[in-house]
């Protein structure tokens, strides 16, 4: 199982990694059209920021690791660590019912986007956007998972992260 | 605006999840998911805004794509080439590789727009050569190496100055002008601050480089010195947005590591993607959850309540400069700078702009104070990442720190007083502001 889900989270690595190539590629397409070619296309604007939200949603959804994600720990920090289980199991709980609670509407949001299309490459919004149902469902089960583990008294920075969370 | 308003329960609510250590970015969506359910809103408004919003910012792609040109960057030996010019221009001073640092720091910032990028990549070899022989202590090389790579993100290009130009609707270009100056002053005043210390402590000069090997150091470097002329001069000859200056600046370095040092490898360029991916990921999950939020602050017409809220007080425009600095310097220690700039300084940017207080000005105060805050302990990443490096305890680097970060607050008051040496070079390039 266990086994399963780091193989899992390594495919969805390079398809990341694809994303970005993706993103990176077609910024230089678009150069090389619109300046040394004189030729102005609009696809490669549109690829770029599908990749983009794909990227983000994709990436929070199944690379992000938990310790990576951006928070304010300095509160957290000082308290025990029973408080700390305390802390993260209210916290979670929380979005977890709350992202439950969204999910219908988040649901019927996308489907309605079936009506529109991306003005080049004529894709349905409502299978662009599907990426955002798929990030809930992740945030319901990463944190479900959370919840528990802290109940067993495992906590999120049990395993650090590799890199800090973000660049600036 | 009651005290038992919705967008009051809301904003408590986002706090106490943040304050239990819920991702700051879930946290958000979260607490405006709640509002609309108080409110009776349609809940799929969250989804709409997240998806539109991010869908519609376009600009934003400058951030993955100029962290994926400091990956690149750093993985060819760009940055040796240039440690190498720096050193026969400045090592001859005493103090010498303190200046090289700098100097170093400020070339490389034209190229990167992260603070946290030149520390990993171009800090690590400065960090080498100042301890080599322990010329000087450890700790001092990682204190003039954090406070250095401060300047990355002010003179462009700036992955915070992209972000501020979202949140207060200003344009790229102008903020990226306005920073030169503000960065060269920070170079300055850390080199004059090296210079009192070299002279008080004796620091080692380096063997001068003749100046007739000047020519031919330069031309080794030239490529990475370059960089900064591509990516600016395509932005501002019109040739290309910032957006796409940034994709050419990552092909730039990877061309220019592949073809001319051959120094780049196939897992190497993947981790590049990977690295700078996973920085999109997770700073994009603070701007989805800033978009969202925002959505209910416009809702809740918060400028205008900031707005009349601030007239009671009859700030100065000066007054105002003053408190945000005060404000962003306590919670630069305190919160991720990210995260103070999408969740904070949105709500200072009404009541500056009533102030009459230019926005690329502005923009130039809070980014400088949060590089202060990268620096400042508790939270301070870029103390994280010399600690890391050096294997020096927080506690030593800090001390050698605090004269720095002295001559960066000085730099600051100068850059909040005097509005010009922000605005003087946009100006040129016909800011009307």
């Amino acid at each position: 199982m266990i086994g399963l889900l780091s193989w899992l989270r390594r495919r969805a690595e390079n398809v990341l990694v694809l994303m970005m190539a993706v993103m990176f590629l077609a910024f230089i397409l678009q150069v090389i059209f619109r300046y040394f070619l004189n030729l102005p296309v609009a696809w490669t604007d549109e690829v770029c920021v599908i990749a983009w939200v794909w990227g983000i949603l994709w990436g929070a959804a199944f690379v992000t690791r938990n310790s990576e994600e951006i928070r304010f720990d300095i509160v957290y920090g000082m308290v025990p660590r029973r408080a700390k289980r305390v802390f993260t199991v209210t916290a979670s709980t929380a979005i977890v019912v709350i992202m439950l609670i969204s999910l219908p509407a988040a649901l019927s949001y996308v489907r309605f986007m079936k009506v529109e299309s991306t003005g080049s490459l004529r894709i349905r919004f409502d299978l662009l956007f599907s990426i955002y149902i798929a990030f809930v469902l992740s945030v319901i089960v990463r944190h479900g998972t959370v919840v528990y583990d802290a109940i067993r008294d495992r906590l999120v920075e049990d395993k650090p992260a590799d890199r800090p969370a973000m660049d600036l | 605006m009651s005290l038992l308003s919705p967008f009051s329960w809301t904003v408590l609510l986002i706090v106490v999840l943040s304050l239990l250590g819920l991702p700051i970015g879930l946290s958000m969506i979260g607490g405006s998911v709640v509002y609309l359910v108080i409110t009776g809103q349609d809940i799929g408004l969250t989804a709409e805004q997240l998806l539109q919003g991010l869908y519609n910012s376009y600009t934003l792609l400058a951030i993955p794509l100029f962290i994926l040109a400091a990956e690149l960057m750093n993985l060819g030996s760009l940055s040796d080439r240039l440690l190498g010019f720096c050193n026969a221009l400045v090592g001859r001073f005493r103090g010498g590789l303190g200046h090289v640092n700098v100097v170093s720091a400020l070339i490389f910032s034209g190229m990167s727009g992260s603070a946290i990028a030149d520390a990993v990549g171009l800090g690590r070899l400065i960090i080498k050569m100042m301890t080599r022989d322990g010329r000087y202590s450890p700790s001092y090389a990682a204190a003039l190496t954090a406070a250095s790579a401060t300047i990355g993100p002010i003179i462009p290009p700036s992955i915070p100055l992209v972000l501020y130009a979202l949140i207060s609707d200003t344009s790229i270009g102008f903020l990226f002008l306005g920073g030169v100056v503000p960065g060269l002053v920070m170079g300055l005043v850390l080199m004059v601050m090296n210079a009192v210390m070299a002279r008080i402590r004796k620091f080692p000069t380096e063997t001068p480089v003749p100046l007739r090997q000047l020519p031919a150091m330069t031309w080794r470097a030239l490529p990475a010195l370059m960089m900064p002329v591509v990516l600016l001069g395509g932005i501002y000859g019109g040739v290309m947005t910032p957006t796409e200056a940034a994709a050419m600046a990552a092909l730039y370095a990877l061309v220019i590591s592949i073809v001319l040092y051959r120094s780049v490898s196939a897992s190497g360029a993947y981790a590049a993607l990977l690295n700078s991916a996973r920085s999109m990921a997770s700073v994009g999950l603070l701007i989805a959850g800033a978009l969202v939020f925002n959505y209910v602050v416009t809702k809740e017409d918060i400028p205008k309540s900031v707005a009349v809220f601030m007239a009671t007080f009859e700030f100065s425009a000066i007054g105002f400069l003053l408190l945000v600095n005060a404000l962003l310097l306590v919670l630069g220690c305190l919160l991720e700078g990210g995260t103070v700039l999408l969740v904070i300084v949105p709500i200072l940017i009404p009541a500056a702009k009533v102030l009459g207080i230019d926005m690329v000005h502005f923009g130039l105060v809070v980014t400088v104070n949060l590089m202060i805050g990268l620096l400042t302990p508790p939270y301070g990443l870029l103390l994280f990442v010399v600690a890391n490096i050096t294997g020096e305890p927080i506690r030593n680097i800090i001390r050698e720190l605090l004269p720095f970060i002295a001559v960066l607050i000085a730099a600051l008051a100068f850059l909040t007083f005097v509005p010009e040496s922000v605005l003087w070079l946009p100006r040129q390039f016909g800011y009307k502001g």
